[in-house]
């Protein structure tokens, strides 16, 4: 009924929630595999090659960071971390290990979809990785460098257009601050906040028709950036 | 006191026979080319005068010996007949057992005011050491900084190595420093159950007893017998009574405020109870129905229907959802588990992520913000300020008219970041404004509210501990307003270099 987007590999323990994922997933269109603690969870992705994983960061046998670690030793295929909000520090360890992006629970199958569409577009890099990157008013050209809202051609500074574009590369995806301090500035600066809030601000005042409530670059707050794909 | 002083009286002393010996000679050498000018009796008045001189700075013995050295030189030399030791004239006699007693008393009165000084100068050195002691008690707030304090003073004063254990509740030892041998600990140990003072081994062990029983144990090993200055061993008795009595006090604090917090948790426990049992089962019955008549009716209901009941059973179960981390929340912070994660943030960027979250329940209301542009960067848990505005702007989605206006502004305000939630609905009723911050405190109003009542107290709980306060009132014109006041920090300067933006 619907085209086939993809095998999806969920690595969770809890039976009912495997059935939640499983049904709502199979509706959209993906095809699932599923695994009840971490280690099968290995297994399957060396054995059966799926295209995406949804990692429950509560397993039973193995914390959520070192499952993260030893998937991305196996593969470069995207991630997915599923964390209640008890989780946050686990959470943000994960995604700093290489997890590509993270769901809170609960949360709705339509948010799922797409979460899990945003990151096959990031592995396909059909989108992300174009010369024009555009989405609602912002259109961003990556060979010249230049930056449009509306139509209308924004200047911004070198470093801006770095942390822009890291967030393109990611779009839809969540990025972490040491993420983007590392890749902007230097690993010494991966604490330094305070130079992401400033330019993060000043990045805001010139996509933003209202900085306070933005469309494009939201924050997530206590992890990182994600730029909204519209 | 300590070893310097006892080196320094030796040397005083020695300096004192010195002396003793060298006055009469000196006397004898000015004395001899003017004796043809002076009398017998004036040259016994010059070696009185050294006699004394010698007596007043270096005491008995050294005047003795200075007298008893005088006598044979005076009348070897001086007194007729010359170049004799006889002496003849009963003046010169009388003199001469009159310059004896002269250094004999004058060194007996300077001994005892040297003394009484030296007595003073240890009183003022104890009731100094006592204060300071007093002083740096009064500063301790943990019985650990109390023991920390207690061992360092009692170092100092006598020269000791010094160990504190507390006996905790099974009766077994803490220890806080460490310069005593490991047996000690099973000494104390030995006298936490004998519970009187002991020595062994050099080390002299001392209960203290408070709260009707023993509590800690210090281990003292002197670097010289305590019993060598009567007095010290009152002068530790006081020092031991000062600590136990602050122990004392801080113990008997940590047990009113551990009663105080378990009549607290007991409340909330209670609450939480009434709470779960009233507004989760309200949601859960509706989701129980909601379900089952999807399930039952099958086919008999509509498409719209099926549609209008899964809404609901999403709608409940987010409701759910978000009182169960409202409670869990509070529950958290309660108990005093949640540290804050502070880090540099943007205010602008918070109040634009509580509403991105809340995006689908404000849904065309109009949000106005007006955050001033001088805004610095601000010191905090942003999950939890996030929180906060979340709850203040569900509150006023809540209790006002559906489409009415949300204002939000921050300005800075002297010292204080200014942050405020106002709304256009109803307002607080008078008198309201404090109460509103209690746990499970609800208004009551025509329309029936869901909540639990826990929103504002978890955001009076999280702006506290970030030092800020947050008051509620009416806005003339406008409706309820909620006010919050965050302490600037100064943020750490940009390191230009590394930004690498040219400009």
């Amino acid at each position: 009924m619907n085209d086939d987007k993809g095998l999806v590999l969920i690595i969770e323990d809890d039976p009912q929630t495997r059935r939640f994922l499983k049904s709502s997933l199979s509706h959209q269109g993906w095809r699932i595999i599923e695994a009840e603690d971490g280690k099968t969870g290995l297994d399957k992705v060396k054995n059966e090659h799926p295209d995406l994983v949804i990692l429950d960061l509560g397993l039973p046998d193995m914390d959520g960071l070192s499952v993260t670690k030893k998937l991305r030793h196996l593969s470069e295929l995207p991630i997915l971390i599923l964390s209640a909000r008890s989780q946050e520090q686990n959470k943000i360890m994960a995604l700093d290990a290489g997890a590509d992006d993270y769901l809170t629970k609960p949360f709705g199958s339509g948010e799922l979809n797409s979460r899990l569409q945003a990151l096959l577009r990031r592995v396909s890099k059909s989108l992300n990785n174009s010369e024009i990157f555009e989405t609602g008013q912002l259109k961003v050209d990556r060979v010249l460098r230049k930056v449009h809202i509306a139509g209308n051609e924004v200047r911004i500074t070198p470093i801006e257009y770095r942390l822009l574009s890291i967030l393109i590369r990611h779009a839809g995806l969540v990025v972490t601050h040491r993420e983007l301090l590392k890749e902007v500035w230097s690993i010494e600066h991966i604490n330094d906040q305070h130079y992401l809030r400033i330019y993060m601000g000043q990045l805001r005042h010139k996509l933003e028709v209202n900085p306070a409530r933005p469309k494009y670059l939201l924050t997530e707050i206590g992890v990182g950036y994600r730029l909204a794909i519209l | 006191m300590n070893n310097d002083r006892f080196a320094d009286s030796a040397w005083h002393r020695l300096s004192g026979y010195f002396w003793g010996i060298l006055t009469p000679l000196i006397c004898t050498l000015i004395d001899w080319p003017l004796q043809p000018i002076l009398g017998e009796a004036s040259i016994l008045m010059t070696y009185l005068l050294g006699v004394f001189l010698v007596a007043r700075y270096y005491g008995r013995g050294a005047s003795i010996t200075a007298s008893l050295i005088s006598a044979p030189a005076f009348a070897f030399y001086f007194a007729s007949p010359i170049f004799s030791f006889a002496i003849t004239d009963i003046e010169n006699i009388i003199g001469l057992i009159v310059m004896m007693v002269v250094a004999n008393l004058t060194s007996n009165l300077l001994d005892r005011s040297q003394s009484q000084a030296e007595l003073a100068r240890q009183r003022e050195n104890r009731s100094n050491a006592l204060y300071k002691l007093s002083l740096a008690l009064a500063d301790a707030s943990t019985q650990n900084e109390v023991a920390r304090v207690a061992v360092e003073q009692i170092n100092q004063e006598f020269t000791a190595d010094s160990q504190l254990w507390f006996l905790d509740q099974q009766g077994s030892l803490l220890p806080t420093t460490h310069p005593l041998p490991a047996s000690a600990a099973d000494l104390a140990h030995q006298l936490a159950r004998d519970q009187a003072k002991f020595e062994s081994d050099g080390v002299s062990y001392y209960p203290f007893r408070y709260a009707q029983a023993t509590r800690a144990v210090i281990a003292i090993r002197f670097s010289y017998p305590l019993q060598a200055d009567p007095a010290l061993p009152a002068f530790l008795d006081t020092f031991r009574t000062l600590i136990a009595q602050t122990l004392e006090r801080l113990y008997l604090a940590e047990q009113a405020r551990k009663a105080l917090l378990q009549v607290e948790t007991e409340a909330l426990r209670n609450a939480l109870l009434s709470a779960i049992s009233h507004d989760l089962r309200t949601p859960l019955t509706r989701i129980n129905g909601a379900a089952a008549t999807l399930l039952e009716a099958g086919a008999a209901i509509s498409e719209d229907e099926k549609q209008e009941l899964g809404k609901a059973i999403l709608d409940e179960a987010q409701r759910m959802s978000d009182l169960t981390s409202k409670i869990l929340d509070m529950a958290r912070l309660s108990s005093g588990e949640i540290t804050l994660h502070q880090d540099w943030n943007a205010i602008e960027e918070i109040v634009g992520s509580a509403l991105t979250r809340l995006d689908s329940s404000l849904q065309d209301r109009p949000v106005r913000t007006q955050l001033s542009e001088q805004l610095p960067l601000v010191w905090l848990d942003a999950v939890l300020m996030q929180q906060v505005l979340v709850n203040l702007i569900e509150n006023a989605i809540k209790y006002t008219p559906a489409g009415s206006p949300i204002d939000i502004s921050a300005e800075i305000a002297g010292e204080q970041i200014q942050l405020t939630v106002t709304d256009y609905g109803a307002g607080i009723p008078p008198g309201m404004e404090e109460q509103l911050f209690e746990k499970f405190f609800r208004l009551q109003t025509e329309t029936q509210q869901n909540g639990v009542g826990l929103g504002l107290a978890l955001c009076r709980a999280i702006v506290k501990a970030h030092g800020g306060t947050i008051h509620a009132g009416n806005v003339a014109g406008k409706g309820a307003g909620f006010t919050i006041q965050l302490p600037v920090h100064v943020p750490p300067a940009l390191d230009l270099a590394a930004m690498g933006d040219g400009r």
